[in-house]
C-alpha cells in the first residue's frame, strides 16, 4: 500500500503503546490503578483521579456510536474517494470514548448508540486503523 | 491551513477528522439523539438571524435575503449542519472599551454597564465529553450571571448569543433556561428571536450573517443596541420591540468547552 495517501499517527511516548497494539490488532488502553478509570487517549496521568499508576487491558472491540458525523468535503485530499463517509465516537463496552470511522454501511444507516464492532484496516507497514462495523 | 488542523487535531486526522465544525457536528448529532431537535429547529435561528443581518448595512448578508427553502437547498458541510448552519469567516476586528462608571459618564456615547458576569469550562475534549447535548457550561455560567446581577430571565430584554454554528445558539439558550430540552423549535417557530419577536436574539446578523468576530460579535452588539446606536435594526419602535433596558451576552470557547455568560444594563 504504498500510494497510502491519508495523514499518520503522531507517535508519542503517552500513544506508542496504543498504536503497537493496534498493529497486533488489539485495542489496548490505560486503566487507572487507583481508580479504575480506562481511557483513551493514553496520558500520563489519570483525568478523574491524577493517578499515575497504570495497567493497559485490551478491549473486546465492541460498543456504542456515543455520536457521529458525515462528511461531505474532504479537507484533506486523501479522503476525496471516500465521500461521504462517517467519524464517529464510539463507546466501548470497557468505557473508553474514541474517536474512529464507522465502515462497512452506508452513512445514513448510522445512528447513535447502533452496536459496532472493531475491524482493522492495515494501511502500512508500520500502522493499523481500529475502525468500527455494525454487529447484531 | 492544512498543517495547522494536522497539528491541532493530533489523530484525529487519521480518521479524516478536522476542525470545529466537525466537533460541533459530533454534539449536535447526539443532541439530536437526545432531545427533539435537528434542522427543523436550526432553520429558524439561520432564518431569524438573517432577518436582522438584513436592516444592517455592515452584515456580511446584508442584501441576501434567505428562506426556509434557501436554507434546505444549501450544500452539507459536515452532517448534520449545512452551509447556514455555520458562521461566517471574516477579516476584520470589533473593540470594546471597558472603564470605570465613574469616568464613563463624561464620555461621548451613554456608557452601558456589566450587572453580572459567570464561567463556567466543562473543558473535556468533544471525543470524552458527555456534556455535548447539555448541560453545558452556559447552565452554571447563566446562574452565576443572572445571581450576581440579581435579576431573571424574565427581565432580560434580548440576547446576543455566541453562535459559531446555529446548534450553539439553540443549547446555550437552552441552558440558560429560555426553554427546556426539546422545546427549541415551539419555542423559535414565531419568529420569536427576529425584528417584531418578543426575545430578539442576534440582532446584528451574529456570526452566522453579520460577521465572525469570536466573542466580540455578541457583546458588541449588546453594548451597541443599549447605547442606542444600531440605526435601522436598533430595538425598540423601530424593529417592532421592546426598548431593551439589559441584554444578556455569551461566548463559547473549544467545542463547548468553556462558556461566559454577561449581563449589561443601560445606565
Amino acid at each position: 500500500m504504498g500510494d497510502y495517501n491519508k495523514p499518520l499517527p503522531n507517535v508519542n511516548g503517552d500513544s506508542k503503546e496504543f498504536w503497537i497494539g493496534c498493529k497486533a490488532h488489539e485495542l489496548r488502553f490505560q486503566k487507572c490503578k487507583a481508580c479504575g478509570h480506562v481511557r483513551w487517549p493514553a496520558s500520563i496521568f489519570c483525568p478523574l483521579c491524577f493517578g499515575r499508576e497504570t495497567e493497559w487491558i485490551i478491549s473486546e472491540g465492541k460498543g456504542r456510536v456515543y455520536s457521529f458525523a458525515v462528511y461531505h468535503i474532504a479537507y484533506h485530499p486523501g479522503f476525496e474517494s471516500e465521500l461521504p463517509y462517517v467519524v464517529a465516537i464510539v463507546e466501548l463496552e470497557e468505557g473508553p470514548h474514541i474517536l474512529t470511522n464507522i465502515i462497512g454501511c452506508q452513512p445514513d444507516e448510522v445512528t447513535c448508540e447502533m452496536r459496532v464492532e472493531v475491524i482493522w484496516e492495515d494501511i502500512i507497514e508500520e500502522f493499523s486503523l481500529p475502525k468500527f462495523r455494525p454487529c447484531g | 491551513m492544512r498543517r495547522m488542523l494536522l497539528e491541532r487535531n493530533a489523530d484525529d486526522a487519521v480518521f479524516g477528522h478536522f476542525g470545529a465544525v466537525a466537533g460541533y457536528a459530533l454534539a449536535a448529532r447526539r443532541a439530536m439523539h437526545t432531545f427533539r431537535t435537528g434542522p427543523e429547529t436550526w432553520k429558524h435561528i439561520a432564518v431569524g438571524q438573517r432577518k436582522w443581518a438584513n436592516l444592517n448595512p455592515t452584515a456580511t448578508m446584508y442584501d441576501r435575503p434567505m428562506n426556509f427553502e434557501d436554507y434546505y437547498s444549501a450544500r452539507w458541510i459536515i452532517e448534520p449542519f449545512r452551509l447556514f448552519d455555520a458562521c461566517l469567516m471574516t477579516d476584520g476586528g470589533r473593540a470594546i472599551i471597558i472603564t470605570s462608571a465613574e469616568r464613563a459618564r463624561d464620555l461621548r456615547h451613554p456608557p452601558v454597564l456589566i450587572m453580572g458576569m459567570g464561567q463556567h469550562n466543562p473543558s473535556e475534549d468533544v471525543q470524552q465529553a458527555t456534556h455535548l447535548a447539555g448541560p453545558t457550561g452556559a447552565k452554571r455560567a447563566g446562574e452565576m450571571a443572572l445571581r450576581m446581577a440579581g435579576i431573571t430571565l424574565d427581565d432580560i430584554d434580548a440576547c446576543e448569543i455566541y453562535d459559531c454554528f446555529t446548534y450553539t445558539v439553540e443549547i446555550t439558550l437552552q441552558d440558560y433556561g429560555f426553554f427546556g430540552p426539546g422545546e427549541g423549535e415551539d419555542w423559535f417557530k414565531d419568529g420569536t428571536i427576529e425584528p417584531g419577536g418578543k426575545m430578539p436574539v442576534n440582532t446584528s446578523g451574529g456570526q452566522l450573517s453579520e460577521g465572525y468576530f469570536m466573542g466580540l460579535t455578541p457583546l458588541s452588539e449588546g453594548a451597541m443596541q443599549l447605547m442606542g446606536r444600531c440605526g435601522k435594526r436598533q430595538l425598540g419602535p423601530v424593529t417592532h420591540t421592546k426598548s431593551p433596558e439589559i441584554i444578556l451576552c455569551s461566548d463559547n470557547g473549544g467545542i463547548l468547552q468553556t462558556h461566559s455568560c454577561i449581563i449589561l444594563r443601560r445606565s
